[in-house]
């Protein structure tokens, strides 16, 4: 058959891209259980850092993860469980930042009086100042956090520094991160709000 | 897309071209912008031409990213199908250049065909998929995208002319002092960072 | 073409025309995460596989591919090997894949990899050619763990995460951003031009 062709051209690239697609769904079979297991123990340990619930690798992660009783309240899931004798919960959210969406986890007490934890699981802000969101200082303002007036409140005044206070109900925002830093406000309020209304909390 | 970004598309457009340059910030579509920066004309087609494939790549990638490769579960092949639509929507348009304007297409020549393996042009698409954009969003990123790399390939050719006639060391000749310009003009845009209310 | 002995391929690939400071190819995809050293080890040795197999498979079935057909079956090729080394990454080591984002992606659009395909591995037996790949991307990761190492060290600190630098160290923020990959790449340019003149001198002399 002529290689040069339109027959042999045509047929060649049908078979050449058969056999590499073919290859390609091999692997991804192949590696598609641990990717799974990657992206799910990346969820699940934000979840639990958000409850406050600590944890060493990959398998402890999978291990206390099994206290986590998960639920569907009102067509929102719900991760609960017991610390300290209280019914503590956590939920995932998602929502419209600067750049690129925010995802992480919300976790509360039971009558949404108090945030426990913010974890983040994805944000692509701008890196070294939107992108701050994900750092320790930033998070643990949110860790116990007492909740005024159902909201909390991002203030930007004394942006750069975290806010020690943990019963004023507000939180530093970013130096030169005004936008990324609301956008969070703003997301963690829609939370709570959602969270409210399926838990029945006051306040 | 309830979740996509809130950046305005009209922000997103300027911030592409300026703070957020697809090559002076992002290093894209380096190789092709050394070789053309040479002359200001075909500095000039190129970057029409790549600024047009830009919209229409990702006009098109993310149709087929949310209406067939998502519901079909075809993801880890995205690279493929993106890469292909490319080089089709480069395909045509050498045809319809070849059609409405033979003289531009002499000019353009070779580097038509070069613009498929441009990194700005795929970058673009998968920045546009990792941030979750929405449609309005990636059309405004693939237009600043484009406008701002034809705007750095034009200022580097138009340096480049006047540096040609400098006395530069012989090591630092052609490539040298062609990083040497594209960095400063790096450092001079990040000074644009105030310009936009973005953060 | 000349004699293809492994060792002239070695050093030709990683000096007189390595790839980066020679032929200022493929900067575009891995200049970007040369901010941090470990990314930048991650990057490159990917592009030297992706390299080395693809030119070891164009090479195998190049009397076969067509001529009408030649770039798309090589982009093909090139975009196969990036898929798998994305999907190994994500599996095995999921935190550098999410540092690296897109740019693993867009090792497909590595000028590198397409110019060994076409300059080399059309017109030579697959096995050199595999070593052409190779060499290719050790000269091209050279060069960019030299900015990486510069890059993170001062605009850091740590190099692989590890402190390195006295904690009064004050960062150098130029570093951590997108200028100073420019400027450090046209010292090392410049170095490596001028090593080859004097060499070249040093011979004719």
């Amino acid at each position: 058959m002529d290689r040069q062709g339109t027959t042999y051209t045509v047929i060649f690239s049908f078979i050449v891209t058969f056999a590499f697609v073919f290859l390609l769904a091999l692997t991804n079979q192949a590696t598609i259980g641990k990717v799974k297991l990657n992206q799910e123990t990346a969820r699940q340990s934000a979840i639990l850092s958000a409850m406050g619930i600590s944890y060493s690798s990959q398998a402890d992660v999978v291990a206390k993860f099994k206290n986590i009783k998960t639920e569907q309240r009102k067509g929102v899931t719900l991760y609960t469980t017991t610390s300290n004798g209280q019914t503590i919960y956590a939920a995932e959210f998602a929502g419209g930042g600067l750049w690129s969406t925010i995802r992480g986890v919300l976790g509360v007490n039971e009558d949404v009086s108090r945030i426990l934890g913010l974890q983040i699981i994805s944000q692509g802000e701008t890196p070294g100042l939107g992108g701050r969101i994900d750092e320790p200082w930033f998070k643990q303002q949110f860790t116990d956090e007492k909740i005024v007036n159902g909201q909390i409140q991002i203030n930007m005044h004394n942006a750069g520094t975290p806010d020690t206070s943990h019963d004023n109900g507000e939180v530093d925002g970013i130096t030169g991160a005004t936008i990324t830093s609301t956008s969070v406000g703003r997301i963690v309020n829609d939370e709570l709000k959602t969270l409210r209304s399926v838990l029945g909390g006051n306040s | 897309m309830n979740s996509a970004p809130i950046i305005a598309p009209l922000t997103l457009l300027f911030a592409s071209i300026f703070t957020s340059n697809i090559l002076l910030a992002n290093f894209l579509g380096m190789c092709s912008f050394i070789a053309i920066s040479k002359d200001m004309d075909s500095a000039n087609g190129l970057g029409m031409a790549v600024t047009v494939v830009l919209v229409l790549t990702a006009a098109i990638n993310w149709v087929v990213l949310h209406f067939i490769l998502v519901p079909l579960g075809l993801e880890f092949l995205q690279y493929i199908v993106f890469i292909m639509v490319i080089a089709a929507v480069v395909q045509i348009l050498e045809m319809v250049i070849d059609r409405v304007s033979q003289s531009l297409y002499m000019a353009l020549g070779i580097f038509l065909p070069l613009i498929t393996v441009n990194c700005a042009v795929l970058g673009v698409v998968l920045f546009m998929q990792i941030r979750n954009y929405a449609f309005v969003q990636a059309l405004a990123f693939g237009l600043g995208s484009g406008l701002g790399w034809w705007l750095a390939i034009m200022l580097l050719a138009a340096m480049r002319r006047k540096i040609d006639k400098a006395p530069v060391p012989a090591g630092l000749q052609g490539p040298g002092i062609t990083m040497i310009t594209i960095g400063m003009m790096a450092m001079a845009f990040i000074g644009f960072s105030g310009m936009l209310k973005v953060q | 073409m000349s004699d293809h002995k492994p060792a002239t391929v070695l050093r030709e690939n990683v000096w007189t025309s390595n790839p980066i400071f020679m032929q200022v190819l493929g900067i575009c995809s891995a200049l970007a995460v040369t901010n941090l050293l470990i990314n930048t080890v991650i990057m490159t040795v990917g592009v030297t596989l992706v390299t080395g197999f693809s030119s070891l498979t164009v090479s195998l079935i190049k009397k076969w591919i067509p001529r009408k057909v030649r770039m798309i079956i090589q982009t093909l090729i090139i975009a196969f090997y990036v898929i798998i080394v994305d999907l190994v990454l994500r599996a095995y080591m999921p935190d550098v894949s999410k540092n690296l984002g897109p740019y693993v992606g867009l090792i497909i659009t590595n000028c590198i990899i397409m110019g060994r395909a076409e300059a080399f591995a059309q017109s030579n037996a697959p096995i050199i050619s595999f070593w052409d790949g190779i060499t290719s991307g050790l000269g091209y990761m050279g060069v960019l763990l030299v900015v990486a190492v510069i890059r993170e060290l001062l605009g850091f600190g740590t190099l692989l995460g590890y402190q390195i630098m006295p904690a009064s160290f004050l960062p150098w923020t130029i570093m951590v951003m997108a200028p100073s990959a420019f400027f450090i790449l046209a010292f090392i340019i410049w170095i490596g031009k001028t090593i080859q003149f004097r060499q070249t001198k040093g011979a004719t002399a």
